[in-house]
């Protein structure tokens, strides 16, 4: 019966009091430490004041159609767009001191940039990338519109992220962020087992690898979901960091927890050595954390966006933030799918390894 | 005609170039104490493994309650009880929860389980001390835990490995008259011992192993009267001396 074997390794957890108490208080003193660093660094990206940008648009754009719905949630976004018809882009930016110009042909558009304006141009650039995914995704979701003859684009309504609070940001990054070293729980069960020969028991008794692998995840899943109720209660307690009210936002913590601790499994059961496992999770959940906007904030980090896509703490830090500060997201699906996804061949690959291990040496 | 529980043909295992069990031939019947006895390093550990199927044999045969034990494992594995020579229990878990996590293994659920392991610690003289945490037990405490998680699921052949190395003569005594009692009950026991003593006191038959190899094998009478002729005026430390030679075993254990 594998639930008391689930029971009794989820106390041998909670047992480890060591890494229970890193695993609470990490999260708290990064944020505490980090949050007034961040806080400038976001600061200068939290444009409180609106600001001018000249655009120009051909008649044969595809975006013709929705200039004013553009110029209507740029307004939302702080930015003021002025039509110039004519002329040279850079010397009406200079003349008319815009931080920016918008130059939007057929189905392109060009940014131009001021030095003077350095974090306003980033901010035009995330906003018309925005605009370019939300309008060609709402061309997909109408490839057979109704009148056939309809030649402007179907936008209904552009929605852009409000401006996020840096605290909010970093607190729900960070919080992220320890679930993906939340692995380190099964520390006490997988020495325990180690140092005390446990294996055999295991061996003598027929036990599945399945079996097996669900006693270590199980309870892996439990204690840092427990620890991340807690986390989360304490930012929100200690540092009033908002998490929105979206309910999704305890699935989506729940699969990436899940999705965590199958990687952690997994890389485990091919290095044999919690050390060495800990160190390449680490490492794994910094790069996945680096492109995935844990340090500089995804909206305006260099990264490109095919690279941002790549790590699953991209998508899973997006819906959260943007659960936060409009209670909705466009990428809920792709979090949790991309989670679901993860834990389903991270457990396959795990018991593939084992199986294939444990044939070899016996 | 006695019923046979376990027989290995020319059961062999090497590590390398290393023949650790060399060439095996055992036959154990229902009821029996068995004691496997020999230095250290002698591959009994080895064998117990094997016979577990825990390690898998280089060469041989092992056929486990009239059945080849790597075609039925499953079913065979689950009648055996085996208590490894080293201690295989969780310091951090309570002596209850180490019974009732290893005894579950073997598919014992609810109302059954609990008693099961309620059982096992009496057994052992560890009801006392069900809650407190395995790591602060003395020597023999564990030791005596460590046979309390094998024998929950009510196992037809007993295996074990030198359970008292180690450990006080209090506690010594105690396993060894548990071991007869299961006997009684019907249990058949396997044991492995490098203690002469012990295995005399207990074991209905003997086999004496070293270097792998089985070099003597019946009752402690019959191994006396072989080295020593009708006389039998001679101890079996003396047998084991005799047929296993003087030289020092600095094997580690
Ligand atoms: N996994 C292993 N790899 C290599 N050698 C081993 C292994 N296990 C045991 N041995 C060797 O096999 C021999 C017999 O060991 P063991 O069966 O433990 O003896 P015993 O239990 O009689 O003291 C020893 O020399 C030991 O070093
Ligand atoms: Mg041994």
């Amino acid at each position: 019966m594998i639930r008391y074997l689930i029971k009794n390794n989820f106390k041998l957890m909670l047992r480890n009091k060591a890494i229970l108490a890193a695993m609470l208080i990490g999260p708290i003193l990064v944020i505490a430490m980090l949050s007034s660093a961040f806080e400038d660094m976001m600061a200068s990206y939290e444009s409180t004041e609106e600001f001018k940008t000249g655009y120009r648009i051909s008649e044969d754009s595809i975006f013709s159609g929705n200039m004013e719905e553009i110029k209507r949630a740029g307004k939302e976004a702080g930015i003021v767009f002025e039509n110039y018809p004519d002329g040279d882009p850079k010397a009406i930016m200079e003349q008319n001191d815009l931080a920016g110009f918008l130059v939007i042909e057929g189905e392109t558009y060009t940014v131009y940039e001021s030095a003077d304006y350095e974090t306003q141009g980033k901010i035009l650039e995330y906003f018309m990338g925005q605009v370019e995914k939300q309008v060609s995704g709402q061309i997909r979701n109408s490839m057979f519109p109704k009148e056939e003859k309809e030649i402007t684009l179907p936008v209904q309504k552009l929605e852009f992220m409000p401006a996020v609070d840096s605290k909010d940001y970093y607190g729900i990054i960070e919080v992220v962020y320890f679930i993906w070293c939340g692995v380190v729980s099964v520390a006490g069960v997988l020495n325990s087992e180690k140092r005390n020969g446990i294996s055999q028991r295991f061996q003598i008794s027929g036990m599945s690898e399945m079996g097996l692998y669900l006693a270590r995840w199980v309870p892996a899943v439990l204690t840092t979901v427990c620890e991340t109720v807690v986390t989360v209660l304490l930012t929100v307690a200690l540092f009033g960091i908002s998490w929105g009210n979206n309910p999704l936002t305890i699935l989506v913590l729940l699969v990436t927890t899940m999705g965590a601790m199958a990687v952690g499994l997994l890389l485990y059961s091919v290095f044999q050595n919690l050390a060495v496992t800990i160190v390449a999770l680490f490492t794994l959940v910094w790069f996945m954390g680096f492109f995935g906007g844990s340090f500089e904030t995804y909206m305006f980090s260099t990264v490109s966006d095919s690279l941002k896509n790549l790590s699953p703490i991209y998508h899973v830090n997006r819906v959260l933030v943007e659960y936060s500060c409009m209670g909705k997201s466009d990428y809920t699906v792709s979090s949790i799918l991309y989670m679901v996804a993860i834990t389903v061949v991270c457990t396959a690959l795990t018991i593939f390894i084992n199986t294939i291990r444990k044939r070899g040496k016996a | 005609m006695e019923e046979v529980i376990l027989k290995t043909g020319n059961l062999t295992k090497k590590y390398g170039s290393q023949t650790v069990v060399d060439g095996l031939n055992i036959e154990i019947k229902r009821g029996e104490i068995f004691g496997l006895l020999g230095p250290n390093g002698a591959g009994k550990s080895t064998t117990m493994n094997m016979l577990c199927s825990i390690t898998r044999p280089t060469a041989g045969t092992i056929e486990l309650f009239g059945k080849n034990s790597e075609k039925h494992k499953k079913e065979v594995i689950r009648r055996i009880g085996y208590i490894p020579q080293e201690l295989a229990i969780h310091g951090k878990l309570k002596a209850w929860e180490n019974v009732e996590l290893f005894t579950s293994l073997y598919g014992i659920k609810g109302e059954n389980l609990r008693r099961a392991v309620e059982e096992s610690l009496e057994y052992v003289g560890l009801s006392e001390r069900r809650n407190e945490f395995a790591k602060n037990f003395s020597g023999g405490m564990k030791r005596r835990l460590n046979i309390a998680c094998a024998i929950g699921h009510q196992p037809e052949l007993l295996i074990f490995d030198e359970p008292t190395v180690g450990i006080d003569p209090q506690s010594r005594n105690f396993i060894l008259e548990k071991i007869k009692e299961s006997n009684k009950n019907g249990a058949t026991v396997i044991y492995t011992s490098h203690y002469m003593e012990e295995v005399e006191a207990i074991c209905t038959r003997i086999a004496i192993m070293d270097n792998g190899k089985m070099i003597a094998c019946g009752t402690s009478k019959e191994l006396k009267q072989m080295v020593a002729g009708e006389s039998e005026d001679i101890t079996l430390e003396e047998v084991f001396l005799t047929l296993t030679g003087k030289k020092l075993r600095d094997y580690a254990e």
